[in-house]
């Protein structure tokens, strides 16, 4: 089997992300989760597997049913990227409402003592 | 129920050079309970109110938007024992002897909440202005369910039921759109009211006030409240 550059410089990145993900997991780092781990794993060990089996993107893209397995990895990459910003703007906003209550309890100090 | 019971609120943004007058008007129309949110201005907005208001002037450290200062006013005229809660911008475009027209619906008919419309009678009014209103109105209609002739207005009458039933999150100017949710929400009863606006070059220079952009921004964060 012909190893291509690309395909290390991928499994190098990957691992690296993965081995950080572990790594800041179990010494128990601020706001590290289960589920941070798990998403970290599954994107990153996913673009392991697609360039060390390319044939399973075309059982992906069969799975799809789409045409051609680089549009479905493409596809996958946009759903999945979609999902991390509506993860993040749910938490921006959050924060955001967070931060109102925070102001609004702060200016209304003054006659609710 | 008297004037006692009747706390205006306005939510103030950069109206140092207005706000006194927009007070003294105010007073002048017979209502003496008037509750100030300076939103985290960068003039002197909140001392210039306080000189007038020395106990009702409450400040946001950092800028929270319309809606969320209105809200504020909101909560801190709940506190002090409002009935009927009267919210009006800060910048003089509405005029305060409408106050009475906003409040009788409610003191004498068991209304819950009093939407001030422009378009009942918007006779001044610039027509960019009427045009981005009936977009925001379709908008609202087809967010949230209710037609209403004026969704964007900021003079609005609610009882004190009706502010402790509404549960609005926004804290832009998509809280008046909001503010109509709940009202279809709760099957509250409302009326529209036809008010008069005084478009002063003051009022229309303000940058902040709803322009295409912020338009545009509020249009996404109502499709956003109801994806998300």
């Amino acid at each position: 089997m012909k190893i291509h550059l690309y395909q290390i410089a991928v499994i190098i990145v990957s691992s690296l992300m993965i081995y950080q993900g572990l790594d800041r997991y179990f010494k128990k780092q601020k706001n590290q989760s289960f589920l941070k781990l798990l998403i970290r794993v599954i994107v990153w060990g996913g673009m392991i597997t697609i360039v060390v089996y390319p044939k399973i993107s075309m059982s992906l893209a069969e799975l799809i049913g789409i045409e051609g397995n680089i549009n479905a990895v493409i596809l996958v990459g946009f759903i999945l990227i979609f999902l991390i910003i509506f993860k993040l703007l749910n938490a921006i906003e959050k924060l955001e409402q967070q931060i109102t209550e925070i102001t609004r309890k702060d200016s209304l100090e003054k006659i609710k003592k | 129920m008297n004037h006692k019971n009747i706390f205006i609120v306005i939510p103030a943004l950069n109206e140092g050079r207005i706000i006194q007058d927009v007070i003294r008007d105010i007073q002048k129309a017979g209502y003496e309970k008037i509750v100030v949110v300076d939103d985290g201005s960068s003039d002197d907005t909140f001392s210039k109110a306080q000189e007038l208001l020395p106990d009702t002037v409450f400040r946001h450290r950092l800028n929270r938007g319309k809606g969320a200062a209105t809200k504020t006013g909101i909560e801190a005229a709940k506190i002090l024992g409002a009935d009927i809660i009267v919210t009006l911008d800060g910048d003089g475009q509405h005029d305060p002897s409408d106050i009475v027209k906003l409040t009788k619906p409610i003191k004498f008919d068991n209304f819950d909440v009093i939407l001030g419309t422009r378009l009942l009678n918007p006779k001044g009014m610039p027509k960019h202005k009427i045009l981005a209103n009936k977009i925001g109105n379709f908008f609202t209609w087809y967010l949230y369910g209710l037609w209403v002739t004026d969704s964007q207005s900021g003079f609005r009458a609610y009882s004190r039921h009706t502010t402790e039933v509404i549960n609005t999150q926004s804290d832009r100017y998509e809280y008046d759109s909001e503010v109509i949710r709940e009202i279809r929400k709760y099957k509250l009863k409302y009326k529209e009211v036809p008010i008069t606006v005084r478009y002063t070059e003051y009022s229309m220079g303000k940058v902040q006030k709803q322009s295409f952009l912020n338009g545009l921004k509020t249009l996404y964060k109502m499709a956003w409240n109801i994806i998300s």
